[in-house]
């Protein structure tokens, strides 16, 4: 528990709250200040809105913790504005409001629309109020409204500008990055879609490396499932026997890690020499799942080389995949697959895999002990 | 929905900051202002042990200036760049790209260093520190470096910036008064994601040509070879070699999206061409 | 009072193997088998051939949508809420998903419930008689259309707190709902008690759109826990709850041969219409109304001889259907507008030319159309040409095609015709559970001369407060600022079905006239015994009753039939002061509002991107109650509709996952997505309802669709593309372009 203080509505106020707490929680539950309004939690409705500090903010993404020591107005805190008086009238006059439950959180930024801007046209009001959602009028009352109270008001006087402290900006050059960069694409099969290739409801990502070695050899090296699964960033495989695997997949989006706990199945099909490793796995956390394949063919290549074609597919479900940019997805999967072959590479060349190169898809620094202590020790039964 | 259970700190300074996220067991992230964590966070997409919030240190909000380059610190508010709370050192490019990211209430706490640390490539800073050169500058307890902008981010979500560490400042070249930029987005709506980002800048005092194309699914692109023809034959052939770079660097776009892409790319050197005609 | 979370399935289909409490926790958790005796949620139908499907308030052996609830679980916030149901397991077995309505109605697809024999809730199918034309039209235009699926999105989502009176006995459930006397009805069937132990009242509501007129489980889980556990519990839906488990509106497929002549004129029209209706069927609308609806809309406001429509109520893995402001005539006037340009094209003429000729015309009114839809007045060629001056169309057809960004410019006319406030024929032709009657309305002079109005129908937004005091003051001159109306509280307000389909104003609003005009009738006869007069002699004027220039107060005649008795008439009438009405209208097959929209747009070839530069709107409701809530209804359907037309969508991917959890997923038009929206007024009264009245609840949503896809793909005439699946998103706009042009296909 946390305890804080701030200012809502002029009034000192100080609670002992979860640090998890969001203001607009914080601000309905514990202080029955129920004229803030929640629509969507995910700051886009702008329903939360209240000033924090002079600025109108979302109450829905900001919590206790870092609200302490700040000053609030909500809609409550109003009630003797007189602008906003002036605004509740015209609000009323131009039947701006129907349900009424993005009233407040409009009449929040319509205030900070007129005391920064002034006297604004109807273009200007709309750019500035999108961020608030009114799902009843169709917004025409509303910017009436607002453009009505700001006739002959004033802006504002612009904040002061911080001054810039002179001085030798860049002491020195700039250094290399410490992460290389991610492999390039190589000549990938276009990235599948749902529903193509041979199952439904799976995406897939095809990529092909090129390797000096003859099959035979390759496919020797490649039927080595931990082997295998070395080179696949953030895979780890805990149990194998026979062909039933149990383990981990450890897989980062910035600031989302998942970790998929869960059982699989090894194939090795020597004659064809297709190897697949597949898997499934709950992320306990966001409540989703996934099912991931790796398959490889070792194919007879130029100059008694061999090509070796690598398959990623994936399925997703729960809440990690109920969102509208599967792009996002395949850039992490291209990457994956990307790191996979290029470490496919490495260890068939009998190179160490450079554990960073692991580092750009975010395992994080727990799993990279794991794999560095792994990799070494591939390296030594190698040798 | 609600977070995940989380402890806050608030470190009052750098050394504090970086103590605090040395533990690299710690499971601690970085609040700079929350506009993209906090909805992850309430969908328990993200689940800190600890947020950090880092807008209470001083240091993090300086601006250095030379002649040639200056320094931004990491929590200043895209509404602060908008409003023209520091000095505008991209001759109106910064608080033009500020003014159209998401919605007022969210630029008042929204920072650029979050925003940059947070690398949804979508977002209007990560291609426009990008697009002129800026360089991203890190902090860690072995103190600091500094990284190109176009080399800092490495595809979605995913940045050089390690679990330790804290992006402290971004450095941007100073334009001179012969500059002139172009800035197209590709939205459905005002204060949505972009679906194509076209960046062009030319400054010929400070021998600054790029151009930029962004995509929400990954690392923008720079259209090196187009900006040589911005350099030697201006905006108007380069306009034209841009869609064929496009095509060539982004291979695997959906066609729709690749078109779009290359609208945002073509029209930002439109706005070039119109200002060098005013 | 305790927090409700509810854990959802992630999965479109499986069989619940296993589930399994944490320890500690067995009474915080709540599953199906803990919920003995409850009913599931089931809508039954008179209709030939409809299947029941049995929606149980938490999952019992199996899920059949991504958000369905498999448990409950109760903590002293939601975050603990939530907490908790993140430890609970439940182990799936999936089974394939059924993701679309071609899948769903595919040969041999195993049925969403197992008991049924083909995986349709119910197929209908008309023939009016079409053979003749098919063989003899000179003209045949074929299209496919589809509509997406939706969210209603009221920006205040579902929610509800209940708990046990112990002093009277009773369930108390607060809950924000358009239908509280269906509420507890539906209440009481599922858990089994009487409706005398079940208070339903809904005080605020944020919002309905339809999203609140049905019976959820969410409330059947709620309500139980307080009845049982005699506590208080409270359940507040989240947006990502909203979008992703409340998927529910809009998704139509269309397959349609039209029938003309050289010059246009409609002879025929063919159709198969599907809907992906989700998984279950809704109390009390069903899964079926959508399809009942669209069959008989689809027509729409033009005078058709020959008609032929199918169609499928497809079983799915989504949520299950619900009727979304308009129910179905979005889709049909988007099918039949869209048909109407095409058959334009067709026969090379401008298509409001088309249009107009085949509107029914005002000299045919009163007119029964093709599926016996009684249209009782107006003027719809006059909307018609009322919105083509209001936009310039002659103007538009003078100047350049392409603006000067490049641009190409477009303009596109959709006109419909809206069936409100029908009443008990219609809904017992449809075999719902629920059939309207009488609404009623109870009206009370106080003893200080205020007036109270109590109806059983909700206000949600749509200004009903305003307008039944203005009705009541019509007829009892009570100063508005003393009229007080009260709605939605199964205690003290008499019985109504609730707000839905654009009744509010013609049903509750005849009530309040009827019960306003009894009560009135006795104030002046009381006034006129206090002045002395004959009851005929008095009248109401500058808020008093007079008799020439005597007069006494409407506290005057309060208090003398509540306080004063001594000073009233011996025959003075028993009821008092107060009386309850009832009304319907003489015709209940519905009043017909109607109006044109005119959309002119600018879209952007290279980006898809599409603007509104222009939108105007002509409508008719009838005698209009209060002009500003008529455009206030009617903006703001039109915005859902502009909503409908160019953003929403709840796409699934083929695991019948939903992909939009959230509002960066799923698009809302926002203040610079929207045109300013312009209006004019046609009133026609309805020579069958009181005073004239139509509804408007709905109807501006109806039209947008329709408008801007026909201007979209006018604008895009010379790329020789056409749009034909909304919304129109810029994706779909370029493929358009690119499949008419190869070209640029070949180039991307």
């Amino acid at each position: 528990m946390l305890s804080v203080s701030l200012t809502v509505n002029g009034r000192p106020v100080t609670a002992t709250v979860e640090p998890r707490t969001q203001l607009c929680e914080l601000l309905r539950e514990d202080l029955n200040l129920t004229g803030t309004h929640v629509g969507c939690e995910q700051g886009v409705c702008g329903a939360c809105t209240v000033v924090v500090d002079g600025k109108p903010q979302r109450s829905c993404i900001s919590y206790a913790g870092d609200s302490d020591g700040c000053s609030v107005i909500t809609i409550e805190g109003f009630d003797d504005d007189a602008l906003m008086e002036q605004l509740r009238d015209a609000f009323s006059r131009h039947h701006a409001l129907q349900c009424g439950f993005c009233t407040p959180g409009m009449l929040v930024t319509a205030r900070d629309i007129i005391l920064r801007l002034g006297e604004t046209g109807a273009a200007r009001i709309r750019e500035e109020l999108s961020g608030n959602l009114c799902r009843c009028t169709g917004y025409v009352g509303i910017v009436e409204a607002i453009e009505e109270v700001s006739k002959g008001k004033v802006a504002r006087a612009p904040q002061t500008v911080v001054a810039a402290i002179e001085g030798t900006v860049a002491v020195r050059p700039v250094d290399a990055p410490m992460k290389p960069a991610v492999p390039p694409n190589r000549p990938a099969a276009p990235t599948a879609s749902a529903g193509v290739g041979a199952r439904k409801g799976w995406s897939s990502i095809e990529q092909r490396l090129a390797v000096g070695f003859p099959p035979e050899i390759v496919w020797n090296r490649l039927s080595d499932i931990r082997q295998v699964s070395f080179c696949l960033p953030g895979a780890e495989i805990t149990e194998l026997q026979d062909d039933r695997v149990r383990g981990r997949m450890n897989v980062s989006l910035g600031p989302i890690k998942v970790a998929l706990n869960g059982d699989g199945n090894v194939l090795l099909d020597a004659e064809n020499r297709i190897g697949r490793l597949s898997g499934r796995g709950q992320d306990a956390g966001s409540g989703s799942s996934a099912e991931g394949e790796v398959e490889w063919r070792v194919l007879p290549g130029e100059a008694s080389g061999s090509l070796i074609l690598v398959n990623l597919s994936w399925r997703l479900s729960g809440r990690l995949a109920q969102f509208n940019r599967a792009g996002i997805v395949q850039d992490v999967i291209q990457r994956l697959a990307s790191i996979f072959v290029t470490n496919l590479e490495s260890s068939l060349k009998g190179e160490a895999i450079d554990e960073t190169s692991i580092k750009p898809l975010g395992i994080w620094s727990l799993m990279l002990g794991v794999i560095r202590i792994r990799v070494a020790r591939w390296r030594g039964r190698n040798a | 929905m609600k977070p995940a259970s989380l402890e806050y700190v608030r470190p009052r300074s750098m050394e504090e900051a970086l103590a605090v996220l040395s533990d690299e067991t710690a499971n601690a992230k970085i609040f700079a202002g929350g506009q993209s964590l906090g909805p992850m966070l309430n969908l328990r997409l993200t689940r800190p042990a600890k947020l950090v919030d880092i807008r209470h240190i001083p240091e993090l909000k300086a601006v250095r200036a030379d002649a040639r380059l200056c320094s931004i610190g990491a929590t200043f508010t895209h509404a602060e760049l908008e409003d023209g709370a520091i000095e505008d050192f991209t001759r109106g490019l910064l608080p033009y790209v500020a003014r159209g990211i998401a919605y007022r209430a969210v630029r008042n706490r929204g920072t650029v260093g979050g925003s940059l640390a947070h690398a949804d490539p979508a977002a209007d800073w990560v291609s426009t520190m990008a697009a002129i050169d800026a360089t991203i500058v890190i902090r860690g307890q072995a103190g600091e470096r500094r990284v190109p902008a176009q080399q800092f981010l490495a595809g979605a979500f995913t940045t050089e910036l390690g679990d330790t560490e804290l992006l402290t400042a971004v450095e941007l070249p100073r334009f001179s008064a012969a500059a002139r930029w172009g800035y197209y987005k590709v939205c459905r709506k005002t204060g949505e994601f972009a679906k194509a980002i076209g960046l062009a800048i030319q400054d010929p005092k400070i021998g600054l040509f790029r151009i930029l194309a962004g995509s929400p699914e990954g690392r923008p692109a720079l259209l090196t070879r187009s900006a040589e023809t911005l350099a030697t034959r201006g905006a108007e052939h380069a306009a034209r070699d841009a869609r064929e770079e496009i095509e060539e660097v982004l291979p695997n776009l959906a066609p729709a999206h690749r078109q779009q892409l290359i609208a945002a790319v073509q029209r930002s050197l439109g706005q070039i061409l119109l200002v060098e005609a005013a | 009072m305790l927090e409700v979370a509810f854990l959802r399935s992630p999965v479109a289909h499986a069989i619940i193997r296993e589930r399994r409490k944490p320890t500690g926790f067995e009474s915080s958790v709540v599953f199906n088998e803990d919920m003995e005796g409850v009913s599931p949620i089931t809508t039954r139908s008179s209709i030939p051939g409809y299947k029941v499907s049995d929606y149980p308030a938490l999952a019992a052996d199996r899920v059949r949508f991504v958000g369905e609830i498999v448990a409950m679980c109760l903590a002293a916030n939601r975050a603990a809420a939530e907490d908790l149901c993140e430890l609970v397991e439940i182990e799936y077995d999936e089974l394939d998903p059924i993701v679309t309505c071609a899948a769903g109605r595919s040969p041999g697809v195993k049925p969403l419930h197992e008991e049924w024999a083909d995986n349709l809730f119910l197929r209908t199918s008309l023939d009016q008689g079409i053979d003749d034309v098919i063989a003899n039209a000179p003209v045949v235009v074929e299209l496919e259309l589809s509509t997406a699926r939706q969210v209603m999105h009221p920006m205040e989502g579902k929610g509800l707190v209940a708990w046990w009176d112990h002093r009277a006995g009773q369930l108390v459930v607060q809950t924000s709902t358009q239908v509280p006397h269906l509420i507890r009805i539906g209440l009481a069937e599922c858990l089994g008690i009487p409706q005398a132990i079940i208070r339903v009242a809904a005080p605020d509501v944020g919002g309905g759109f339809g999203y609140k007129c049905m019976l959820m489980p969410e409330e059947v889980a709620v309500a139980w826990l307080a009845y049982t556990r005699k506590g208080a519990f409270r359940w507040i839906e989240d947006r990502r709850e909203h979008l992703t488990a409340g998927a529910n509106a809009r998704q139509h497929e269309y397959k349609i041969k039209a029938y003309a002549d050289n010059r246009g004129r409609f002879l025929g029209l063919d159709a198969e219409v599907a809907i992906d209706c989700g998984a279950y069927s809704v109390w009390p609308f069903s899964a079926c109304l959508e399809a009942a609806q669209a069959g008989g809309n689809l027509p729409g406001p033009y005078d058709l001889q020959a008609y032929r429509c199918s169609t499928f109520s497809v079983a799915t893995n989504k949520p299950p259907f619900a009727p979304y402001r308009g129910v179905a005539r979005p889709g049909v006037c988007f099918a039949i507008e869209l048909t109407i340009d095409a058959i334009a094209k067709a026969v090379g003429r401008e298509a409001w030319e088309v249009r107009l000729e085949n509107l029914v015309a005002a000299s045919a009114m009163p007119y029964t159309n093709i599926t016996k839809k009684f249209y009782d007045s107006g003027d719809y060629p006059a909307s018609l040409l009322q919105v083509k001056q209001m936009i310039g169309f002659e103007r538009i057809r003078s100047e350049p095609r392409r603006d000067a960004k490049g641009r190409y410019l477009g303009v596109g006319f959709a006109t419909y015709t809206e069936q409100s406030a029908h009443g008990t024929k219609v809904f017992a032709q449809w075999g719902l559970p629920l059939v309207p009657g009488f609404d009623q309305a109870h009206v009370k002079l106080t003893p200080d001369g205020a007036l109270e109005v109590k109806a059983g129908i909700h206000t949600i937004g749509q200004g009903l407060e305003t307008t039944l005091a203005q009705i009541a003051h019509e007829q009892t001159r009570v100063p508005l600022k003393d009229i007080r109306v009260t709605l939605g509280d199964t205690a003290n307000t008499p019985f109504s079905t609730g707000a839905y389909a654009s009744r509010g104003i013609v049903m509750t609003g005849g009530a309040v006239s009827v019960a306003a005009e009894i009560v009135a009738g006795r104030i002046k006869s009381i006034a006129a015994h206090l002045l002395q007069v004959r009851a005929e002699d008095v009248s109401f004027r500058d808020g008093g009753i007079f008799a020439g220039e005597a007069s006494v107060s409407y506290e005057d005649v309060g208090r003398a039939w509540y306080m004063r008795p001594d000073q009233l008439p011996d025959a003075v009438d028993r009821g008092g002061l107060e009386a309850t009405g009832a009304y319907k209208p003489q015709v209940d097959t519905g009043v017909f509002s109607y109006a044109s929209h005119a959309a002119y747009v600018a879209v952007d070839a290279e980006t898809g991107l599409v603007e509104i530069l222009d939108y105007a709107i002509c409508e008719d409701c009838g005698t209009m109650v209060n002009p500003m809530i008529v455009d206030g209804q009617t903006i703001g359907g039109a915005a859902q509709g502009v909503g409908t037309a160019l953003f929403e969508e709840s796409p699934y991917d083929d695991n019948g996952q939903p992909l939009a959890s959230t509002l960066i997923d799923y698009l809302l038009p926002g203040p610079t997505e929207l045109p300013r929206f312009r209006i004019t007024h046609m009133e026609t009264p309805s020579p069958f309802s009181a005073h004239g009245l139509k509804g408007v609840g709905e109807g501006g949503a109806i039209a947008p669709a329709g408008a801007l896809v026909n201007a979209i793909n006018d604008a895009l005439t010379p790329l020789n593309a056409a749009v034909r699946e909304i919304p129109a998103t810029p994706e779909r706009i370029l493929a358009a372009i690119a499949a008419a042009k190869p070209t640029l296909g070949n180039v991307a």
